[in-house]
């Protein structure tokens, strides 16, 4: 049986028709994929507050894409009209993590760019917030970054317990066990 | 007469009798293990019938209880709350995170050995530990009480500068005050 | 007989009488809500393993000098108000008598407010923000419960032309009855006022530990804590021997003494412990609405 997508194809349309240097792809039911540079995040975001409907702002996260050198910030918004979640992403530079502050759209925005801020280190150029969010005088490497190793730091800073040495890295003894593979990308950053 | 020794030794036995026999307990319940402290306190396990019941300040409590895991943000505040408190004084460890880590082993953000930051009297293990556990953590507390070992607060005084210098190097730009005691 | 020596002889049995009673009946309490509760409760003696513990730790804790006075001032107010109480009647036992004068009521009225003024300057100077809100929870449900109390006693002393306690005790033995059933609106609206007096459930917004920690006395730890609990148990000491004697005739020996004290304070435990709390304003429009209603009629009564 096909699913019909009818308000899918709507939002296709009316996003495709309003902007034009931005790839939309539909997912499943009930949600939609909108890839765009970063310069285009803001107007996405107001046309789809304002026009769309897309009135409840869901989530802001954050992807380390530390193989292509790219930071990918994920904007989810919701219609409560269409029941449509509107994923919008875009990817910036690495080096040099800036985006534009967009807290004046939603207020509960200013929340999660200050997590992503302290988290990953991406600096939202105008935009008021307390400096510290949830750790407080830290002055290591942002610690979500995948480029952070924590078990060093970890050894760094703790103490630690005698008797524990057994501990270590289960994931590939996990990935046996039921019979996956671990990608490349992340045999990489383990800890073996 | 009234100074020789089998007075002192009544006199310190009545007062670690009453000690043991009435834990004002002050639970610090960041971690997942206070949702145990309900179970611990109402009709089923009723912790009350050994005198524990619930401080609601520092300054009226004898006994803190850890529970779970502690986070370097909330390490200051209890490091804070334990001085605040009143001499003599107590603490639990509560559940495997502050005795190793636990589950946190690898976590930037969590410490793994309680026992460098503040002196811990007993610990209670598990993940979480049942009410059972914490009722026969209380006991053994009891009876350190009455054995006159739990000392943690002494000890807490004498190695001062050892604490300190541990509790510098997790919280490294926090002014850490010293409290009156 | 009457030398000073007897006198403080006499005091001093009745202060360590109302310590006694008081932690007893507070241990008595905690087992009763344990019971209710379906828990086993505490020992009776539990409160006096506490006090035990609490004066025998270090208290080091210097907010200025109102904080130690404050505990002061309320076991100061408890255990001057205590004095002028008859603890029993007529030639009961001749230690109790104190420092009885006509007019005592009115100034026991006022000696009962002192504790709480005390013990809000103490907690003032500590400067904690709870104990700030829990001194003004505590003065608004003062004002709310004075009032039916007030005029509750006003009823009695017009009535009787009395306005000591002992006249009004000698009354009761001279017409053979007890003012509770001369004149019943008083001892109702009396008795409403005595649940907001005793700060228990539904009226313990004061002290209430999950919203204010535990208000007036946050800041205060080991031998002022112990002093706030010995200070509280004589005065519900005081309490309830006032009103024994103003409402149930006194008491000839201290056995009826305790019986009798004793099921007055079963009203406010056992209607405590089967009621959630109330709100500040909820307590204060309770105690405007019916006490102050018996209230008036007790006057009435009092006056045709």
């Amino acid at each position: 049986m096909k699913t019909s997508f009818i308000k899918e194809e709507l939002l296709f349309q009316q996003l495709a028709t309003a902007f034009e240097n931005v790839v939309i792809e539909i997912v499943r039911k009930e949600t939609v994929f909108v890839y765009a540079s970063k310069e285009f995040v803001l107007p996405i975001l107001l046309y789809a507050k304002e026009k769309l409907g897309y009135n409840s702002f869901s989530h802001l996260s954050c992807v380390d894409w530390i193989e292509n050198d790219e930071f990918e910030l994920v904007y989810i918004i919701w219609s409560p009209e269409t029941k449509i979640n509107l994923f919008v992403k875009t990817r910036i530079d690495r080096q040099n993590p800036t985006m534009e502050n967009t807290d004046m759209i939603w207020r509960q925005i200013n929340t999660y760019q200050r997590e992503i801020r302290e988290m990953f280190g991406i600096e939202f150029p105008g935009f008021v917030g307390e400096k510290e969010f949830i750790l407080e005088d830290w002055e290591d490497v942002p610690p979500m970054r995948r480029d952070f190793d924590t078990l060093e730091y970890v050894n760094d800073t703790f103490f630690e317990r005698e008797g524990r040495e057994d501990k270590q890295d289960v994931r590939e003894r996990i990935a046996k066990r039921s019979g996956e593979e671990i990608p490349d990308f992340a045999k990489k950053y383990s800890r073996e | 007469m009234y100074n020789d020794n089998n007075a002192q030794t009544i006199v310190e036995y009545i007062k670690n009798f009453t000690r043991k026999n009435s834990l004002f307990m002050l639970a610090y319940g960041t971690g997942c293990g206070a949702i145990e402290l309900p179970a611990t306190l109402t009709s089923r396990y009723d912790a009350e019938r050994l005198g524990v019941r619930g401080a609601a300040t520092p300054r009226q409590a004898d006994l803190l209880l850890i529970t779970g895991y502690l986070s370097t943000k909330t390490l200051k505040r209890v490091i804070r709350v334990y001085e605040q408190m009143q001499d003599p004084k107590y603490v639990i460890g509560f559940g495997s995170c502050t005795i190793n880590g636990g589950m946190y082993w690898d976590s930037y953000n969590t410490i793994k050995l309680l026992d460098k930051y503040i002196p811990v009297d007993v610990y209670i293990n598990g993940c979480m530990p049942r009410p059972e556990s914490v009722i026969a953590g209380f006991k053994e507390l009891q009876r350190l009480i009455a054995e006159g070992k739990a000392d943690g607060a002494t000890k807490y005084k004498e190695n001062l500068d050892w604490y300190r210098e541990n509790q510098k190097k997790v919280l490294k730009n926090w002014p850490l005050v010293e409290y009156n005691w | 007989m009457n030398t000073i020596l007897f006198q403080l002889s006499g005091a001093l049995a009745t202060i360590l009488l109302a310590f006694t009673v008081g932690m007893f009946y507070g241990g008595i309490r905690r087992k009763i809500i344990a019971r209710i509760q379906n828990r086993v409760g505490p020992p009776i003696y539990q409160n006096f393993l506490d006090v035990i513990k609490l004066y025998s730790k270090d208290t080091s804790i210097h907010h200025g000098a109102m904080q130690h006075m404050g505990p002061v001032f309320a076991i100061t107010a408890s255990i001057t108000s205590l004095m002028f109480i008859p603890v029993l009647n007529g030639d009961g036992w001749f230690w109790f008598k104190n420092l009885n004068f006509s007019g005592d009521l009115i100034f026991l009225v006022y000696m009962m407010v002192f504790g709480s003024l005390g013990m809000a300057l103490g907690a003032g100077q500590t400067g904690n923000p709870n104990s700030a809100i829990g001194v003004t929870r505590g003065l608004s449900q003062m004002v709310g419960y004075e009032i039916p109390f007030v005029m509750s006693m006003v009823a009695l002393m017009a009535q009787f032309h009395t306005t000591s306690i002992t006249g009004l005790m000698n009354i009761q033995m001279q017409e053979n009855t007890w003012l509770m059933f001369s004149n019943p609106f008083a001892f109702i609206a009396a008795v409403l006022a005595m649940l907001g007096m005793f700060h228990y459930s539904p009226f313990d917004i004061v002290h209430a530990p999950a919203e204010v920690a535990s208000g007036p006395v946050s800041e205060f730890g080991g031998k002022y804590l112990g002093l706030m609990m010995s200070s509280g148990s004589i005065f519900a000491f005081v309490k309830l021997t006032l009103f024994v004697d103003v409402f149930m005739g006194g008491a000839a020996n201290l056995i009826e003494l305790v019986i009798k004290t004793f099921a007055l304070y079963l009203i406010p435990v056992l209607y405590g412990v089967v009621s959630p709390r109330y709100r500040t304003e909820q307590a204060i429009t309770y105690f405007w609405k019916w006490p102050l209603f018996f209230g008036i009629l007790a006057i009435l009564w009092a006056s045709f």
